[in-house]
């Protein structure tokens, strides 16, 4: 069995796959991560491969105990912020991960994007480069989140809001910080609440957009993806065709654990 | 040899050591600083700039590099030289004309008072020489690419004494060197001081440092032989030319990827896009702005940047 586990700033995700096959996978806020490894997720064995090296156990965790030739295999491949100081046979960065998840249901992927709750990636796969915006919050989950705080609604509801919208305020700030008081000039001036969280999404679209080198199809993955209005105001502001795969939010814990079946294929 | 001339870029050392000055390159004080500058766009200039103006750097007259380096050195110099500190503005011919080059040189041989010992040009070449056998064992894996960089990037100055900086080359260990990519660095060196230990860290073998290779890749051994060599200063000219010779770099030295380091508020920083245009190869770009030891986001993109070079087709 081979276990991804990705540990991000927001959200923890685990997939597991058997014989090729994703037969289970789950997602808690980050503090919560340990629930992934119990209740019957959990493994209580787990095998040192040899070509990464010894497995690392945190004292912190104190769940995984290593063995020689264990009766029950199974390869945990970290992703995510909290990579090193979770469980892990082997830990990888979320740009390999995401590269391998996404080529799991996209095989010609060409560019992905990942929409994080602090950061931003854009892996180009056609020449194997990367861009990550993580110094400024716009364009990243943390600048929903701050939209949704001065809402006072849970960040999860900005995507039906925006549905109910009949027109979109114009957010020009690409700083989140400085948007909020834009957003209030907007409301001041008699936009509605969606009409200004659809502003918000544009605005964050128009900061992402900008990451991206020109291609047709652009793959969209991260937790932020799930918010629909945040898919059709990028579709509608980059102009490509924007492809998000199945469970968007578990795709770099799949891809964690398709690093695991490199390391040791099943027999 | 007497008073230490500050440079703010590559000049040639030979002419500053012939002319029996002791060149001290003001960047080389940069990564380890501890000043917080007061007012900066790029913080290599801001920093050399405060150092000097607060007293921390002890130099006696500087040399600025204003035509082929930036025009943030040129503004922060002039702020150094209205504190009181003798300067003289140096200009690199966009066009690579032999005999404004010669007329520079002449003209930075007479701010520092005239050659008066010859047999110099001849020490800094036998010491250049042995800085490229330097280079070449990293290119064939048998020196670590930190080491090398460290020797390298103190040709500029020789560390203020040929002699015995011709003992610190000669005491560089040589190691068979084991990573998993090899890579070039390109554009201005990383302000961060542990920048190529992280980056041997995460198995990239750095076997071309741009503009280190600079200052071992051009020399001469009289005034008509610097200007020869120095107007071809990759920097300071054309960018096809640089790129033409990042190239043949790149091949000879087999890389697998390009780091393009660029800098806060640093007109290369422009470059990049240029380089992504021309360099078919894999280029991860970084950037830097006030001296810190390496960030944990500059770490994940050189970690990102190996698996990426190791595992994807």
């Amino acid at each position: 069995m081979n276990t991804g586990l990705d540990v991000g700033s927001t959200t923890a995700k685990i997939v597991r796959l058997e014989s090729g096959i994703i037969t289970a996978s789950k997602v808690v806020p980050s503090h919560r991560w340990k629930e992934l490894l119990e209740d019957g997720n959990k493994r209580d064995t787990v095998e040192t491969v040899e070509t990464i090296g010894t497995l690392e156990t945190p004292e912190t965790t104190g769940t995984v105990e290593t063995i020689g030739a264990a009766e029950t295999v199974e390869t945990i491949v970290s992703t995510g912020y909290f990579r090193k100081t979770v469980p892990h046979t082997a830990a990888i960065t979320e740009i390999t991960a995401a590269s391998l998840g996404v080529r799991y249901y996209i095989p010609d992927a060409q560019v992905i994007v990942d929409v994080g709750g602090q950061d931003t990636k854009v892996i180009d796969l056609r020449n194997n480069t990367f861009l990550i915006n993580d110094k400024c919050s716009a364009g990243t989950g943390a600048f929903l989140e701050l939209a949704a705080h001065y809402f006072d609604i849970p960040v999860e509801s900005l995507g039906k809001l925006h549905t109910r919208a009949s027109r979109c305020a114009r957010i020009n700030n690409t700083c989140g910080v400085f948007a909020i008081s834009e957003m209030i000039s907007q409301l001041v001036g008699g936009y509605t609440m969606e009409e200004v969280i659809c502003g918000i999404h544009q605005a964050f679209a128009r900061r992402i957009a900008q990451m991206i080198p020109p291609v047709e199809t652009v793959v969209l993955i991260g937790g932020t993806v799930l918010n629909t209005g945040i898919v059709e105001s990028f579709e509608s502001i980059h102009g490509s065709t924007v492809v998000v795969p199945p469970s968007p939010q578990t795709v770099n814990a799949l891809g964690a654990a398709l690093y695991g079946k490199k390391l040791r294929p099943e027999k | 040899m007497t008073d230490t001339v500050g440079i703010t870029a590559l000049i040639p050392p030979e002419l500053v050591y012939a002319c029996r000055h002791r060149p001290l390159d003001v960047n080389n004080v940069v990564p380890t600083s501890q000043i917080n500058p007061r007012s900066k766009l790029c913080a290599w200039t801001a920093v050399w700039r405060d150092e000097i103006m607060e007293g921390w750097l002890d130099i006696d007259s500087l040399i600025v590099v204003a035509g082929g380096d930036c025009h943030n050195a040129l503004v922060d110099g002039q702020k150094v030289a209205l504190s009181g500190v003798p300067t003289h503005y140096f200009f690199y011919p966009f066009d690579r004309d032999p005999d404004y080059m010669t007329s520079q040189l002449k003209g930075l041989a007479r701010f520092l008072g005239g050659i008066k010992d010859k047999e110099m040009f001849h020490t800094i070449s036998r010491l250049k020489e042995k800085g490229l056998a330097l280079d070449q064992l990293r290119v064939d894996d048998r020196a670590r690419a930190s080491d090398v960089f460290s020797a390298l990037i103190s040709f500029g100055d020789m560390q203020g004494d040929p002699a015995a900086f011709e003992e610190v080359l000669d005491t560089i260990p040589r190691t068979d060197v084991e990573y998993s990519s090899r890579v070039a660095l390109i554009g201005v060196p990383p302000i961060y001081p542990d920048f190529h230990e992280v980056a041997e860290g995460f198995g990239l073998h750095v076997v071309y440092d741009e503009l280190p290779y600079e200052f071992v890749r051009l020399g001469g051994n009289d005034l008509q032989g610097l200007a020869g060599s120095y107007r071809n200063y990759s920097f300071s000219g054309p960018i096809v030319d640089r790129i033409e010779l990042i190239r043949q770099e790149l091949d000879r030295r087999r890389v697998d990827g390009v780091i393009h380091y660029t800098q806060f508020a640093c007109h290369h920083t422009l470059e990049d896009e240029i380089f992504r245009a021309h360099l078919d190869y894999p280029i991860l770009t970084v950037q830097g702005d006030l001296p810190r030891p390496s960030s944990e986001q500059l770490k994940l993109r050189l970690e990102a940047f190996s698996e990426m070079l190791e595992v994807m087709p």
